[in-house]
């Protein structure tokens, strides 16, 4: 999955903003699939990862009057949106995930060494990052998922590199745990 | 294996996940969705600007028209359309005059103003205009009297310089319709011609009578009258 773009979108906002539906073709097919994996992601089901994206692409490319007030790169806006999207959608669904790992009653007896990470599966993942705080979620997500810098992810998450830093830091080692907690049930 | 081996080792194997793609299906229902929904919203816009397009548009419109029928209406005469509108631009005018220095010159203008008027009208044979207009400038001169007289209470030095400002005026205005009384034959005119002229000696009378002192005056006339009633 290739970097979000940032000054190259400049000039197809300007005229999606004048009504050219070329250019909104053109960001639709820029970020439609890394939203649509980023709801994926955190939903965990196909259909709500097409609505999200949907819904995100929308809202993105009919509200751009509100984008240029914003003072950061159009992707980190759409991910913002996609992000609000997706804590509306727990809010509806009911499933929200506030309490950090670290002091969750995960299994403290297994060994973090035991692990073995290259007998994981791509599910074993997914489902595990599921059970991380809503930040955690989205800083490892965007990190690794989305292949995204620390300094793009900390535009988006609206925090300094250093706290992104220190999130993912904690991120991992809650995962780390969370895969191990699966492992030992 | 220590914790930061273990945890880059992690975050390698994060990396390592494929993506999960949408369906070509879903794709496009997403692209005919979102298209819909910009195309709309372009319209709404388009519309939205043309309204506001129509709107400044009449506003603008407005504010010339306004400001044309002002600027119009300073040369204006009282047999024209425009002269209720100059009597309304004279008032605005006038409560910017906040001296009485400004007020005298104020009264002084629109009393040279009304002159004029009549001078118009007498020409045009409208008499009674004309009579209205010599009115008109006699109370501005009268209300410029009451504040030479007013003001000597107050600052007798710029007093006597107001004083000297009115009867000027009212020497070149006399000089005028002395002129004029020469030139017109209808008794009417003659007699709106004369009664101003008396009316603008009362003026001079009134303006060169001393400040009474208000502690000197009886009860209940404690202060000039704007309307005052000058002595023969």
């Amino acid at each position: 999955m290739g970097k979000a773009a940032s000054d190259d979108d400049r000039p197809l906002i300007e005229r999606v903003r004048r009504g050219d539906q070329d250019a909104a073709r053109t960001l639709y097919e820029r970020y439609f699939d890394r939203i649509y994996n980023y709801a994926y992601a955190r939903l965990g089901r196909a259909e709500d990862a097409e609505d999200l994206a949907i819904d995100t692409m929308t809202r993105s490319l009919t509200r751009l009057d509100l984008f240029q007030d914003q003072g950061v790169a159009f992707s980190s806006w759409v991910y913002r949106i996609a992000h609000n999207a997706t804590i509306d959608h727990y809010r509806r669904h009911g499933k929200v995930t506030l309490v950090p790992l670290d002091d969750a009653t995960l299994p403290q007896s297994a060994d973090p060494s035991e692990l073995a990470i290259e007998h994981l599966s791509n599910e074993d993942l997914r489902l595990a990052l599921r059970d991380l705080t809503d930040e955690q979620q989205q800083v490892l997500i965007l990190r690794f998922f989305q292949d995204l810098t620390a300094a793009q992810v900390a535009d988006i998450m609206g925090k300094s590199v250093g706290a992104v830093q220190a999130l993912q830091h904690r991120a991992l080692g809650s995962l780390e745990r969370a895969l191990q907690g699966r492992a030992v049930n | 294996m220590p914790e930061v081996q273990r945890l880059e080792a992690l975050a390698e194997r994060l990396r390592a996940v494929d993506p999960t793609m949408p369906s070509p299906a879903a794709k496009i229902r997403g692209w005919n969705l979102v298209s819909a929904a910009v195309q709309q919203s372009a319209t709404v816009r388009s519309r939205s600007h043309s309204v506001k397009r129509l709107l400044l548009a009449a506003v603008a419109a407005a504010v010339l028209l306004v400001a044309g029928a002002i600027a119009a209406s300073a040369d204006s005469l009282p047999d024209s359309a425009l002269y209720p509108l100059k009597a309304v631009v004279e008032q605005a005018r006038g409560a910017f005059a906040f001296t009485p220095s400004d007020q005298l010159t104020y009264h002084l203008d629109l009393a040279r103003t009304r002159l004029t008027e009549a001078e118009a009208m007498i020409a045009r044979h409208r008499f009674d205009l004309a009579s209205q207009a010599l009115n008109a400038m006699n109370d501005q001169l009268n209300n410029a009297a009451v504040l030479v007289q007013t003001e000597k209470l107050a600052d007798p030095a710029m007093a006597a310089d107001m004083e000297n400002r009115l009867l000027q005026a009212i020497a070149t205005h006399d000089r005028q319709l002395a002129g004029l009384q020469g030139q017109v034959t209808n008794p009417a005119a003659q007699n709106a011609i004369s009664e101003a002229r008396d009316r603008a000696a009362q003026a001079v009378q009134l303006a060169k009578t001393p400040a009474a002192n208000p502690s000197d005056k009886g009860p209940g006339n404690g202060s000039a009258s704007p309307h005052p009633t000058p002595k023969h």
